[in-house]
């Protein structure tokens, strides 16, 4: 068990480390751009990703995926905006949001976990659900004219230069960090996605992990909507579009992998940090926005690819230790007979 | 045996899908009489034609039990290539459109490599290849003088023939490529050898593997071909728009996945047809035609009846198979309980 803990931990240490790096290599490159706010400008930017990364990272660790996070996110943005803009109160208008996010999860679940959909399949379909509701709830216009001070307080800070959202949100990661990994009921999630078949037989509740996962997700992808709303300032009806894809890319370079069972929410959290950042960093290093998603792309390719030949090797190595142990352990006891 | 029960659902399933199509010209035409025109539909196939001809070779790589999501991006690499090429390198066009398809090739290769030969999840290799793809694309189209947003256009009239072109006055040239290309689709998945590799190493690897099949080869060149037929959507879709951009064919994506799976083939792998692909493809082409035709639904709602359309189709599947399922679970529940009373007493 501690072994496995190590790798866990090793695997967002990596992410975290090339996080690092990115920046001392920028650094060395453009000095101007270690300062404190441009530092903590790519972790606030990242606030957005960051929820929907660790919701994606629930559904991934029961071995299943949610594409549908980028029109939930969208549609929550844009029932919370519409909301607000006609002067509901922010409590009325977040429990709105969220419950919607319950909805949607339990949805979600529903058809995965009860139905036994391939999960790609049934989220594809809600996305498209969900996007064309926000077509029919807006008619295709653009929710504009939000409360300034909803808009406004996107920018306050609250440690230092990090916004009350990101502080937030970190806070949140570091709780649920702790659900997972030191109560029972949090490592249901990574039992059912490393074995669902095995978890079932010693009496973990498969479906209901499964569901509880895609209402996580739904929870804080609908959050994730809300602080859009308040940090972009308008909501139009492609909002969120694409989202799923940059939300799976943060898991895989925060570690995670997509076979389900292995990873942290801490790693996807990294990851999603990554993610926001090349843009803003491409700039710093001189390059257009241009370049933005081929280097994505190939900083994506290289980390899956090079983890993928890394775990081979370690894989080889341990069937050779357990080839040399069982010959050992014959020849010992035919010494014995 | 095995054999019996498998080939009944799939039947079912393609006739299932005939009934749909039926269906819709039924309920289209009824509404609407200009539905049936065939002029009209002719020319509206040329809307959803990228999604039947991709999608028919993505079932390829379904079947092996992998995924391809960068289909999408390759589109607007190819486009971008040929105007470039074309326009700023001063290439003949037809090179322009080989040059175009040769790199398409390429980037599946590529991508087919990393999946089949160092073991990376398909989903998370094609999602980088998206992002790589579409990041070319929007470079290339910088090495361009004209604005990107803008488009090259003005391509010479051989160019624009291929869409131009009506087979016997009423087919458009672009249909009679999409119906070659099912037939060699078709052929080639279920009347060749390679086509019986294909489906044995979407079943089971190692056994595939055992039997004397190259599977790594195998499963990288469904990706080479499912790249190549997104390039050829590109080229069509340039010559029928009369401009090449980077960013053509970026939503098609989820278009051409729902395809495949409405088409029956399991997103594990080891089932699907290609037959089955094409008419769900024209099942969603002419749903996409058909409703703001006749019932004046705008267009960017069109996502909500082919999502409903999807959900529907694969949780009454689930349910229809229930019972199947049911007994799976069981038997993969013995067949655990077997296992681990095995490893018991061999520690005992």
């Amino acid at each position: 068990m501690n072994k496995t803990k190590k790798i866990f931990k090793a695997r967002e240490m990596t992410s975290f480390l090339f996080l690092m790096g990115l920046f001392i290599i920028v650094g060395i490159l453009n000095p101007s751009f270690m300062s404190v706010n441009n530092v903590a400008a790519c972790f606030n930017t990242s606030v957005v990703y960051t929820l929907v990364a660790v919701g994606m990272a629930f559904t991934i660790f029961v071995g299943e995926i949610d594409v549908s996070v980028g029109s939930n996110l969208g549609f929550v943005a844009t029932v919370v905006g519409s909301l607000l803009r006609d002067g509901a109160n922010w409590g009325f208008a977040f429990t709105v949001g969220i419950i919607i996010g319950v909805i949607i999860g339990l949805i979600n679940g529903w058809g995965v976990a009860i139905m036994k959909v391939p999960s790609l399949i049934f989220t594809l379909g809600t996305n498209g659900i969900l996007r064309g509701m926000m077509y029919i709830y807006t008619g295709g216009a653009w929710v504009e004219n939000l409360p300034k001070s909803f808009k406004d307080f996107s920018a306050v800070t609250l440690i230092g230069k990090f916004t009350v959202y990101y502080c937030c949100a970190v806070i949140l990661v570091v709780l649920i960090h702790m659900a997972l990994t030191r109560t029972r009921r949090g490592r249901y999630f990574w039992a059912v996605g490393d074995n669902a078949g095995g978890a079932e037989l010693v009496g973990i509740p498969v479906v209901r992990t499964k569901v509880m996962a895609y209402v996580i997700c739904g929870i804080l992808s609908a959050a994730a909507g809300i602080i859009f709303c308040s940090r972009i300032g308008f909501v139009t009806s492609a909002s969120g579009n694409g989202y799923e894809m940059k939300a799976v890319a943060a898991c895989v370079l925060g570690g995670i992998s997509l076979t389900g069972g292995v990873g942290t929410v801490i790693g996807a959290a990294i990851g999603a940090v990554i993610m926001a950042s090349i843009s803003y960093l491409l700039v710093f290093m001189g390059f257009s926005s241009n370049y933005d998603n081929a280097i994505t792309g190939i900083i994506l390719i290289t980390i899956v690819v090079f983890d993928a030949l890394m775990q081979r090797r370690a894989a080889v190595k341990n069937r050779r230790a357990r080839l040399v142990a069982r010959t050992a352990a014959g020849t010992a006891k035919e010494a014995g007979e | 045996m095995k054999n019996l029960t498998k080939k009944r659902p799939a039947f079912n399933w393609t006739a299932f899908l005939v009934l749909l199509l039926i269906l819709e010209f039924v309920i289209f035409g009824g509404t609407n009489a200009k539905f049936l025109k065939p002029a009209l539909l002719m020319t509206s196939a040329n809307d959803f034609l990228p999604i039947c001809i991709i999608s028919i070779f993505v079932t390829f790589v379904m079947i092996t039990g992998g995924i391809d999501i960068q289909v999408a991006s390759i589109i607007g690499l190819t486009s971008i290539i040929i105007g470039v090429a074309w326009q700023d390198f001063g290439l003949n066009i037809w090179a322009a459109v080989l040059v175009a398809i040769l790199v398409a090739a390429a980037g599946g290769a590529l991508s087919g490599f990393f999946v089949a030969y160092c073991g990376v999840q398909a989903m998370v290799v094609t999602l980088g290849g998206s992002f790589l793809y579409s990041g070319l694309a929007l470079l290339v189209s910088t090495l361009s003088s004209t604005e990107s947003y803008q488009g090259i256009s003005g391509f010479p009239a051989s160019f624009r023939w291929i869409t131009k072109y009506k087979v016997f006055g009423v087919v458009p040239f672009q249909i009679c490529i999409f119906l070659v290309l099912l037939v060699i689709a078709y052929l080639l998945l279920h009347k060749t050898k390679y086509g019986r590799k294909v489906f044995l190493v979407g079943v089971n690897q190692s056994a595939a593997e055992y039997s004397g099949i190259n599977s790594r080869r195998i499963i990288m060149s469904t990706y080479i071909l499912s790249a190549v037929s997104a390039a050829i959507a590109g080229v069509i879709l340039t010559s029928y728009l009369g401009t090449a951009k980077s960013d053509l064919g970026s939503g098609l994506t989820m278009n051409i996945i729902t395809a495949v799976v409405l088409g029956g083939t399991l997103s594990t792998g080891g089932k699907g047809s290609a037959i089955g692909t094409a008419l769900a493809a024209i099942i969603i082409g002419l749903l996409r035609f058909g409703m703001p035709l006749c019932f004046k639904v705008n267009t960017q709602y069109l996502d909500i009846p082919i999502g409903v359309l999807l959900v529907v189709v694969v949780v009454g599947r689930s349910l229809a198979g229930n019972p199947n399922v049911i007994a799976k679970f069981a038997k993969m529940k013995e067949r655990f309980k077997g296992g681990s009373a095995k490893s018991g007493s061999a520690e005992a």
